[in-house]
């Protein structure tokens, strides 16, 4: 017998697509790491990481292949302009949204609107926390499950408010509840089937308010009576918007006193 | 005359000839019985252990090789059955890995753990000793830990205060964590006997680090006590022990203070349970420790410079990384919360 990592795969289980931006700093390869044995525990998951940058970069690379997972490695460097944010227009655009856009791109590429797996696609930054449990609760979306989130909005956590007879018809936040979607992006899970059949609904780019960048993808997809409750109704606290503290590297000083060539 | 003799022989033997059918027809019958069996249920009998009630089994992916030389020869099938539980099934030959992991109640704790835990659920004969920070055992880390499938240990002490110059502040010349690894060594030390004990090795995983896969399988074969580089210490990218080219440690790659006798953070050794229970009374100092030096108030009791055993490559690869949680902004709870607090996070 031979433990196997990831579990094998099923021809019967809808297949998770999770959808990852990342970026060089020091801790991405410690992140990524401890997010893949997360992953490492789910059937039929199928990793879409998308690097901010020129080239697919060596670390990614390795640990991608190290890892036993079944993936897909792409790339999409956000230009300069667009990351330090010099417009005229006060707004940004949000981290991570050419990279996700990427990896919708990547999906309808792969897959035809014909003939469309089975499955979801989920959008996990690399920082955050996520249980198991959440994995299974959305893999039977059938348009667009939601779900609460620990640390975001200034609270505990924000969660959509679900009416008696199951249906959200609202949002648990303190920040801006009106928002059509009030909602962060690892609170989601849209089929893959709806991606297929709205083939221009993406992140919007430019010109998205704070905390609006969720509802530039979702006006597109779905309104707020067609969403599908989980995590009991949303009264549990399945994934947590966890960020890690910079770490001081103080004592590298100018010319650094680690070996550079030692991967961290 | 040809009709009658057909009949006569159709009417011949019947007794023989149906002992005959059923003795050839039965063994294959059963052969195709057990086999029919053997392909749906998985093969593999998981171990159960103490902790470890609620073990998944998704036993799938045959592979069959088969044999097959001449009539005469064996017919040998040789099938690799990938299988997946969670944690992998306890292995008899394999050292167990006690991991000790002090934990205090905050709120990003639940979650910290639940990574942890998802890491820990790779590793094969690992034993989680978690010790609460607090006066009693918590429901949260009860539920936690009954809810991952892990062969776990569950305690807790809780470090003084000191009311009067702080008020809920603990006692700042205590390092934290300190009580609640001590009190893991001594349940080590109650628990198991020196001289008839299963090997074991002891590390000391803090909730809010990140460990790789590998680092597990480095320190299995800790003999005494086993070192390796630590990422995000002492204000470097790593620290990291000094190996010679035979192989033995003499220093410390370290700016802050290298001439600690053990200039190594938390996170970069494991000692050989054996030795835990020979030195019954090596502890980590609980007061008048300076800032850097908890680590070597246990080691100088346990072990020399030049026993220390290098891993991960002779210290050059980081398997662990001293990764350390942002404390979540809450402001928007205001005075009198605004989320139900009977939703735990």
């Amino acid at each position: 017998y031979v433990y196997s990592r990831p579990p094998p795969w099923s021809d019967t289980l809808p297949t998770i697509f999770v959808i990852t931006p990342t970026y060089s700093r020091p801790v991405q390869k410690a992140e990524l790491t401890r997010l893949a044995n997360t992953f490492l525990h789910v059937q039929n998951l199928h990793w879409v990481v998308v690097e901010d940058s020129p080239r697919r970069t060596n670390l990614v690379s390795n640990l991608l292949e190290k890892a036993g997972l079944n993936f897909t490695h792409l790339n999409v460097e956000t230009p300069k302009s667009l990351k330090l944010g010099v417009t005229w227009i006060p707004s940004h655009t949000p981290r991570g949204t050419l990279q996700r856009n990427l990896g919708l791109h990547w999906l309808r590429d792969s897959f035809s609107n014909t003939a469309p797996p089975e499955g979801v696609v989920y959008f996990a930054d690399d920082d955050n926390t996520y249980s198991l449990e959440l994995f299974e609760e959305m893999r039977y979306t059938r348009r667009v499950s939601v779900w609460p989130v620990a640390f975001v909005g200034g609270l505990r956590y924000e969660s959509p408010k679900v009416s008696p007879e199951g249906k959200v018809v609202g949002w648990k936040t303190v920040f801006d509840p009106n928002r059509p979607f009030a909602i962060d992006m690892a609170g989601f899970a849209i089929s893959i089937k709806l991606i297929l059949e709205k083939p221009h609904a993406s992140f919007k780019l430019e010109g998205v308010k704070g905390g609006y960048q969720e509802t530039s993808l979702l006006k597109d997809l779905v309104t707020m009576d067609g969403l599908e409750p989980k995590a009991a109704n949303c009264t549990k606290v399945l994934v947590w918007h966890t960020r890690t503290e910079r770490p001081t590297l103080v004592n590298e000083g100018k010319r650094g006193f680690t070996d550079p060539r030692v991967e961290v | 005359n040809e009709e009658l003799w057909v009949q006569s022989v159709l009417e011949m033997p019947k007794r023989r000839d149906i002992l005959a059918i059923v003795l050839i027809v039965l063994p294959w019958t059963l052969l195709i019985t057990v086999w029919h069996q053997s392909t749906i249920a998985p093969l593999l009998a998981v171990h159960k252990d103490d902790g470890g009630d609620s073990q998944r089994d998704l036993a799938a992916g045959l592979d069959s090789k088969e044999y097959c030389l001449s009539d005469r020869d064996i017919v040998e099938v040789v099938r690799t059955e990938y299988v997946y539980t969670r944690p992998p099934p306890w292995s008899d030959t394999l050292p167990t890995i006690h991991v000790v992991t002090p934990t205090y109640s905050r709120p990003v704790q639940k979650a910290e753990l639940t990574r942890l835990a998802n890491t820990l659920l790779h590793v094969p004969n690992l034993h989680w000793i978690l010790v609460e920070d607090s006066q009693r055992r918590t429901p949260l880390i009860t539920r936690l830990l009954r809810d991952t499938g892990l062969n776990y240990t569950h305690l807790n002490v809780e470090t003084p205060r000191n009311y009067k110059l702080r008020g809920d502040m603990r006692d700042p010349r205590i390092p934290r964590g300190t009580m609640q690894r001590n009190l893991a060594l001594r349940w080590l030390r109650e628990t198991f006997n020196k001289n008839n004990s299963q090997p074991g090795i002891v590390y000391f995983a803090d909730d809010d680090n990140t460990y790789s896969l590998e680092l597990f399988e480095e320190m299995r074969s800790t003999r005494k006590v086993s070192v390796w580089p630590v990422a995000f210490v002492g204000g470097l990218r790593y620290e990291a022990p000094k190996v010679n080219a035979a192989g033995k440690v003499y220093g410390w790659k370290t700016v802050f203070d290298p001439h600690r006798p053990f200039a190594i953070d938390m996170a970069g050794f494991a000692v050989n349970l054996r030795l835990i229970l020979q030195r019954s009374q090596a502890y980590f100092k609980l007061r008048g420790v300076k800032g850097g030096y908890q680590e070597s108030s246990l080691l100088r009791e346990l072990v020399t410079l030049g026993d220390l055993e290098p891993k991960a490559a002779n210290c050059t690869k980081i398997l662990v990384w001293h990764t350390r949680t942002e404390k979540p902004v809450l402001v928007n709870e205001g005075k009198k919360g605004f989320t139900d607090p009977n939703v735990e996070i």
